[in-house]
């Protein structure tokens, strides 16, 4: 999948810059701006809180990025394969089921405590199309991935933003547009969760 | 353009209920949920980081601008630099035509709404989908934004039902907002998969990598800037800034003060052409760089970059906090202001992109209580602008020949308006009268009393009773004070100027008075007639030039305000008068912060307990245009007998705003109504004042509401107890 950056943690954040101290914040704000946030210790218990989300929607299609740059999360889009749902992960696959699928996984660089947002790499038309068109958005990110505010957010962006597509993801698509009255999903997902893994990298 | 009935579009725009309602509402819960949005964050630091960008950036505009299209040239974007909305029109059809584009979606952009973008499609042949969902139902109405954040707040949830009806042909109940939600959903997904071009604004453009930021909340505008395989910007250049960490110091305050949120859903920035997916003229599936154009709209910003006032409007962000506080704003709504951009800034935006000529028609509308002076992320002086704005239309038009004529024949001449008044104070008034206040004025005057009593003239103004207050003053006075009454001290609250006069001999000052003080000036320039105003501010400064004193104080924050500050800005290109203006203005003092200082020093600003209850009103021009808003309130905590009780919304202008209460009795009277509302909820007998022009208008309205609640001058209030 093309990216801004092939490796956001050794070329892209600074010293200092990122600390899982910083994590409590980002959760307040998130759960604020309507997300849900599931933090789990390793990927073994992600891929279970995973399975208990698609029970709980029951997609009838998937689409999924992130499997290419991560072996572990490849491996748990290769078992929900093979548990016999419809998941699509090559990006002409993803390109047809785009409109049709109804949970869209995809992957975040880091987190910004200040806003509750996820700083999110879509160079990719398909990791685009997957974090947008499905109502669902399920999101993998490291939990230890955190900085304090959009201000150190954007200075790391602009450290390796040379060409492409990023940006931050706060909680769900949502208007006001009616009357004021908050709604969400209207063009974007109504449901964005976070799976925070705490131990990322090892199986990197 | 055809010649607009202003008042009567506010008339119509104060009867609807519907807006009424919503804008009422939200003007009373954002100002709270804006802070909260600010929590933990210094807001005054991030005002000042962005203030120092945006300012920065337009002093090397044309660099940025150059950067800005070299970055992009080299990532494989198209740039195109537009003087006006003709020539982006030309150039977007023309890009449809080589690119065989049938269908376009756009996400939102005040600056194409500017140049009536939209237009151009339909003689081409060419489908264009709005689709941030109030800017999708405001375009099914044919309507303009009232607002750049909420472009539908104007309507209600069963008028938005009816533009749903009318695009898509089948009944939609009013009462369910998620569906009509999901209805918007799955229609307009179709018009974005389907579209071959999308259409986005920029909230900045960065010149060292060329990408562009989006901010929205539906996500409109991350589909219109992937699903097509056209992506076309339209950027002014007033959103330029240098680098990816600037953005930074908008990102903080733009949701904040937008939406009150700390981050909208979607913040994206998209840099340069980016890949596309889409199946081509065969049906076959093709993965291929998007064709990205860039269109930097001038329409009249290169020019106000140069100049070192407008400039300042570079630092606006299209927060449209600035409309959130404006009491005008949120009573009138944005239409009236008649062009796509409302309240102050947008006053001064079509000024600046449509001509002096169209801001004149509702440049009326800023009352400069500089409320959102004190909000604006890159604060932007509002109020200013538009002075500047006035006086350059000035310039070229002359001053409106009504407004003229009543100051040189009336303000100007103290001596004719001296005549005028006590022949009407003896004659006109008498049958009107009622105690210290008229109700009702007849035939065409009639106006100026509806929904509030006027005061009556006083029947001996205060210039007559100089001689006799001068013979009080002390033998040894500690200082000279030459105290300048301006014109409603000195004819309408002439016991209050007397009032004035004791409390300052009670701290032992000599009060003098020169009789050949004018007018303050206030009145013509705010107009914008600068040169009339420099003729009044000369006749005054020469007045007090002979009497000497130490210092020159005047009970009216508004005199003050124009004494101190703007007198000094009238003498640019003029050393001599500089100099004699400079001499003048270090001297000048408001009552109540000068009175509040020798309390000090002399022991008398004590804590006193309780007693009848007070509550004190905050002048815009006392509170923001001086700073002004401790002394009186301590003043009162001094005063025996009495105890201060704050009410709601303390700061809000009360409606009188110089001659604005008189020409637009219409909006002025809700303003007054809700200040009235709010002083009797806090059960006061007594609501005190620090200016004239309050003190008429909030007197009035306390009087012809029957409330029984007095309306004094904080000189009043101290004089009584002495």
């Amino acid at each position: 999948m093309e990216k801004v950056c092939r490796d956001w943690a050794s070329q892209a954040f600074g010293k200092g810059m990122v600390k899982a101290e910083y994590w409590d914040d980002f959760e307040v704000n998130a759960k604020a701006a309507a997300a849900e946030i599931f933090r789990v210790k390793d990927f073994s218990e992600g891929e279970a809180k995973l399975n208990e989300l698609l029970q709980e929607y029951a997609p009838k299609e998937i689409i999924a990025v992130g499997g290419d740059e991560n072996s572990a999360i490849k491996n748990i889009y290769d078992k929900i394969a093979q548990s016999g749902r419809k998941i699509y992960t090559g990006k002409y696959d993803i390109y047809e089921h785009r409109d049709s699928a109804d949970i869209g996984i995809s992957t975040a660089e880091f987190c910004v405590a200040e806003t509750g947002s996820l700083c999110v790499d879509n160079y990719s038309y398909e990791a685009r199309v997957t974090s947008m068109l499905p109502f669902v958005n399920i999101v993998f990110v490291n939990a230890n991935y955190v900085v304090k505010d959009v201000t150190v957010a954007c200075k790391i962006i602009g450290k390796v933003f040379n060409k492409g597509y990023v940006g931050f993801v706060t909680g769900p698509s949502r208007t006001a547009d009616i009357e004021r009255v908050l709604s969400l999903g209207v063009h974007g997902p109504n449901k964005l969760l976070i799976i925070a893994v705490e131990d990322f990298e090892g199986v990197r | 353009m055809a010649e607009r009935n202003l008042k009567q579009e506010i008339q119509k725009k104060l009867k609807d209920d519907v807006m009424q309602g919503a804008l009422s509402k939200f003007a009373e819960q954002y100002p709270g949920s804006r802070l909260n949005a600010y929590k933990g964050q210094d807001i005054e630091e991030l005002r000042e980081e962005l203030r120092a960008m945006k300012h920065d950036a337009v002093q090397h505009i044309d660099q940025l601008a150059d950067d800005f299209e070299a970055s992009l040239r080299k990532r494989g974007t198209e740039v195109f630099r537009a003087k006006d909305g003709q020539a982006v029109k030309d150039y977007i059809i023309k890009i449809c035509k080589e690119n065989g584009v049938k269908r376009v979606v756009k996400s939102k952009s005040m600056a194409s709404e500017e140049i009536h973008l939209n237009e151009c499609f339909g003689e081409h042949d060419i489908r264009v989908k709005e689709t941030d969902l109030g800017e999708w139902m405001i375009a099914i109405a044919g309507e303009r934004p009232s607002h750049m954040v909420m472009p539908a707040i104007h309507m209600n949830r069963y008028q938005c039902a009816e533009m749903f009806e009318q695009e898509l042909h089948h009944e939609v109940p009013g009462e369910d907002i998620p569906n009509m939600i999901q209805l918007a959903r799955k229609n307009l997904r179709q018009e974005f998969l389907q579209a071959d071009m999308g259409i986005t604004g920029a909230n900045f453009g960065i010149a060292e990598n060329g990408a562009i930021g989006l901010v929205t909340n539906e996500g409109n505008a991350r589909l219109v800037t992937t699903l097509p395989r056209i992506h076309v910007v339209l950027i002014g250049y007033e959103k330029l800034i240098p680098k990816t960490e600037d953005a930074a110091k908008i990102l903080r305050l733009l949701p904040r003060n937008g939406t009150c949120q700390r981050m909208t859903s979607y913040m994206t920035m998209v840099d340069g052409p980016t890949r596309v997916m889409y199946k081509d003229a065969g049906g076959k599936v093709v993965e291929t760089d998007r064709k990205q154009y860039v269109i930097l709209l001038d329409n009249g910003r290169l020019e106000a970059a140069k100049d070192p006032v407008f400039q300042q409007a570079y630092q606006c962000v299209r927060c449209a906090s600035c409309l959130n506080v404006c009491p005008i704003w949120t009573l009138v709504g944005g239409h009236v202001y008649g062009h796509v951009y409302s309240g102050g800034i947008g006053a001064i935006l079509t000024g600046l992109f449509n001509g002096v000529d169209t801001f004149a028609q509702f440049s009326d509308l800023c009352i400069g209580c500089r409320k959102c002076t004190t909000i604006c992320p890159g604060k932007i002086p509002i109020p200013d602008i538009i002075d500047e704005l006035r006086s350059r239309y000035v310039q070229k038009h002359g001053a409106p020949g009504m407004d003229k004529t009543m100051f040189n024949m009336v303000l100007n001449d103290r001596g004719m308006f001296h005549k005028l008044l006590l022949k009407a104070g003896s004659i006109g008034q008498a049958p009107f009268k009622k105690g210290k206040f008229i109700r009702h004025l007849p035939l065409f005057m009639e106006e100026m009393t509806k929904g509030r009593s006027l005061p009556t003239i006083a029947s001996e103004p205060f210039r007559d009773r100089v001689e006799r207050l001068s013979r009080k003053n002390p033998s040894k006075p500690k200082k000279r004070v030459a105290y300048f009454s301006g014109c409603n001290m000195d004819f309408v609250f002439a016991d209050t100027s007397e009032n004035v006069v004791k409390v300052l001999q009670s701290l032992g000052m000599e009060v003098v008075y020169p009789i050949e003080q004018a007018c303050c000036g206030k009145p013509i320039l705010g107009v914008g007639d600068r040169e009339a105003g420099r003729e009044t501010a000369k006749k005054n400064i020469a007045a007090f030039e002979k009497v000497n004193a130490d210092v020159i104080l005047s009970a009216c924050p508004t005199c003050t305000e124009t004494l101190h500050e703007t007198y000094m800005k009238l003498f640019e290109n003029d050393p001599e008068w500089k100099a004699r203006a400079r001499a003048f203005c270090s001297k000048v003092r408001e009552f109540s912060s000068f009175v509040a200082e020798e309390y000090k020093k002399t022991g008398r600003m004590v804590h006193t307990k309780g007693g009848e209850k007070v509550t004190y009103h905050d002048s815009c021009h006392m509170k923001r245009g001086l700073g002004i808003y401790e002394e009186p309130r301590a003043l009162i905590d001094a005063t025996p007998g009495v105890e201060l009780v704050e009410m709601h919304n303390c700061d809000k202008c009360c409606g009188m705003a110089g001659s604005f209460g008189m020409k637009y009795q219409e909006v002025s009277i809700p303003m007054l109504n809700e200040k009235v509302d709010n002083i009797k909820a806090t059960g006061a007998a007594t609501a005190v004042v620090a200016c004239p022009a309050c003190m008429m208008q909030i007197g009035g309205g306390l009087d012809k509401a029957e409330t029984g609640i007095q309306t004094k001058h904080i000189a009043d209030l101290l004089a009584e107890k002495l």
